[in-house]
């Protein structure tokens, strides 16, 4: 079977850090596959790694059977990236913003209105899209990038901590932002969160990781069932020993 | 509510010299900044010193006469003055440029010792000559023969001639006085290597801030993970402020003729003369090697200041990087200001013209002078230049240098800190 991300004993070393150590793991076509973790556990890196931007020290990663290193460039017209920290050009309204981002994905003349009006949508920004980004709160920049992210339905999106940043009310309105999209689109996802029971809502399956190594994979239910946990927090601190 | 202010003061003082960028901007470089400003200005003032001390002019004397002959030998006692065997001036023009040194020439007409004799009106020529290259060091020598023409008369007082101050302009005679030239010369002089700094200086704070404002909004990963090619990404960026260096450098280059406009004087007297009937004024060749020149010095300038802003993580402190890049701008700009680069000492040179942004000053110079192979050889050094730069910028952009410079310093931070507990 064929893999939407293939990830194969994934090592990155920043000078004396190690901050991947042989991270391996398969996410199948159309589902939301998550990498939890603590701060500094290496999810922003492997998901780094899957977007082109940084290369493995060692191993290898493919997206939809391209390799992340030889085929970067067609890698990159098969994603889209969300980084943690995002930002938006703060002098250009959220509909220029989007444009921009629109314009190299969307070849097609006047593919580019429908995909600006699913951003839209996805965004739920309204009349604000025509005012500038520095005028946005975080909450409404978030939900821009969001937007940008998922309007072009792209073969797999890559979500770095999607709701960071992010109130109670913001987060849920995201969450379902990304996850009615998913099934309605059939976009593979992979997403990093630190927020567990954000991953335990939007995820089919997960991988644990910590200190750049896989400690358990599968579903949230499963993996809670074989550690007799009441959500992924308590399995994770069983998984590393920390109770 | 004093104690909480000094706190605070404390703690600003403590974040801003603790900061390197600021330490060296602000404390380092102006100390390396003024003395070199200083030795440039030393250098000039001594190679003035030496010119007036060996001041050489030419002699053309139609009269032969006591009197005559009498100015000649005063003359001879304080400067060196080398008679011209020339039946015109044009003749003895173009035999100074060829064979002399002399920065003036003396044309003593038929008759001048009668008419001094007879106390009738005499009047003696002083040509002074410009070759466009001494900068504020060419106006001294013709302030000296003018002097000493003024000493002699006042020894035989009452004002026994006059003397009118002409130019030989690359070996042409003209009626120019030297003090309209010296004018229009202070405003090339000054105008166009200021002109191309400031260009060269606003150009790459745009360029630095286009790469580190992407930092520092957080949107280069984005931008990065586009299906768009880096060098798209970087051509984008140099195109972009190579645009708003231009827009920029109209309003400098309006901006700086109206200011240099208004220290014209002489008004509609500098207005009569026609600099490109004199050759002061650059032709079409020496426009077309100034502005290659120019261009390439600024797509140079552009490439370099987004390689090093790419070294910093917010606006503040790429802007703080590239300022130390404008000593080696401002350096050839005060140099070709105040000294006469040729007459500089060899190293001097060496050193000058190993920093490409040497070159549009010179070239600036050239379209005056007509020295258009220096200026062409410098082109050529600056498209290698620029060509080599280009490069690292495009490898820095194709590989994940550009996001994990950042990184690794914050690893060596982090490595610090989780020390240090065991060091206590």
């Amino acid at each position: 079977m064929s893999f939407a991300v293939e990830a194969d004993g994934l090592v990155k070393v920043f000078g004396n850090i190690r901050a991947l150590d042989g991270l391996s793991f398969n996410i199948k076509s159309g589902e939301i596959f998550g990498i939890i973790g603590p701060n500094g556990a290496g999810k922003t890196t492997a998901l780094r790694i899957i977007a082109t931007l940084i290369l493995p020290t060692s191993g290898s990663a493919t997206v939809f059977g391209r390799s992340v290193t030889a085929d970067a460039s067609e890698v990159r017209r098969l994603i889209t990236y969300l980084p943690e920290e995002a930002g938006a050009y703060k002098n250009l309204s959220g509909i220029e913003y989007l444009k921009f981002m629109g314009k190299f994905n969307v070849k097609i003349k006047g593919k580019l209105e429908e995909v600006i009006e699913d951003a839209g949508d996805i965004s739920g920004l309204g009349e604000r899209l025509h005012d500038k980004v520095k005028t946005y709160s975080k909450g409404m920049k978030r939900r821009l990038l969001v937007a940008r992210a998922l309007m072009t339905k792209p073969k797999l999106a890559i979500l770095d901590e999607p709701t960071s940043g992010l109130d109670v009310l913001h987060s849920v309105h995201v969450r379902k932002i990304i996850k009615n999209y998913v099934e309605k689109h059939g976009v593979t996802v992979l997403l990093s969160s630190h927020n567990m029971l954000e991953v335990e809502f939007l995820c089919g399956r997960v991988a644990l990781i910590n200190r750049g190594k896989m400690v358990a994979e599968g579903s949230p239910e499963n993996l809670k069932l074989e550690s007799k946990a009441a959500n992924l927090e308590e399995v994770f601190a069983k998984v590393v020993g920390f109770v | 509510m004093f104690r909480d202010l000094r706190n605070i003061v404390s703690k600003e003082l403590k974040e801003l010299l603790r900061d390197p960028k600021i330490l060296i901007g602000m404390i380092v470089v102006p100390l390396v900044m003024f003395p070199i400003i200083g030795l440039v200005i030393r250098g000039s003032m001594e190679s003035t010193q030496q010119r007036l001390q060996r001041l050489e002019v030419g002699l053309l004397n139609f009269d032969k006469g006591s009197i005559a002959e009498d100015l000649t030998e005063f003359l001879s006692t304080y400067i060196i003055v080398k008679a011209i065997n020339a039946s015109s001036v044009e003749e003895a023009g173009e035999i100074m440029q060829s064979e002399t040194n002399a920065t003036d020439l003396i044309v003593i007409p038929s008759g001048f010792s009668e008419n001094v004799s007879v106390e009738a009106e005499a009047f003696i020529d002083v040509y002074s000559i410009f070759s466009g290259t001494g900068g504020f060091a060419e106006t001294a020598s013709s302030s000296a023969v003018a002097g000493y023409l003024e000493y002699y008369k006042r020894q035989r007082a009452p004002d026994p001639f006059q003397t009118v101050s002409k130019s030989i302009i690359k070996g042409k005679p003209t009626d120019v006085p030297p003090s309209m030239l010296f004018t229009i010369m202070y405003s090339q002089v000054f105008a166009l290597p200021v002109t191309i700094s400031v260009l060269l200086i606003f150009s790459m704070q745009i360029a630095a801030t286009s790469v580190a404002s992407e930092k520092e909004e957080k949107t280069l990963e984005t931008l990065l993970s586009l299906p768009i090619s880096r060098f798209t990404i970087l051509s984008g960026k140099l195109i972009g402020s190579i645009i708003v260096a231009a827009v920029g450098a109209v309003a400098i280059i309006v901006g700086l003729n109206y200011y240099m406009g208004s220290f014209m004087l002489m008004g509609d007297i500098v207005g009569s003369v026609d600099l490109a009937a004199v050759g002061l004024a650059p032709t079409l060749v020496g426009y077309l090697v100034l502005g290659a020149s120019v261009f390439m010095a600024l797509l140079s300038a552009l490439a370099l200041a987004i390689i090093i802003s790419a070294f910093a993580d917010d606006v503040r402190g790429a802007q703080s990087i590239v300022g130390y890049l404008y000593t080696v701008i401002m350096l050839p700009m005060l140099v070709i200001m105040f000294a006469d680069f040729n007459s500089l000492p060899l190293a001097a040179k060496i050193v000058l013209l190993a920093i490409p942004y040497t070159h549009p000053m010179l070239a600036a110079q050239a379209s005056l002078t007509g020295d258009y192979l220096t200026a062409i050889l410098g082109v050529g050094y600056l498209i290698l230049f620029t060509i080599a730069l280009l490069y690292i910028a495009a490898k820095l952009f194709s590989t994940e240098k550009i996001l994990t410079v950042k990184l690794k310093l914050r690893g060596l931070r982090l490595r610090r800190k989780t020390r240090s507990p065991r060091e206590v």
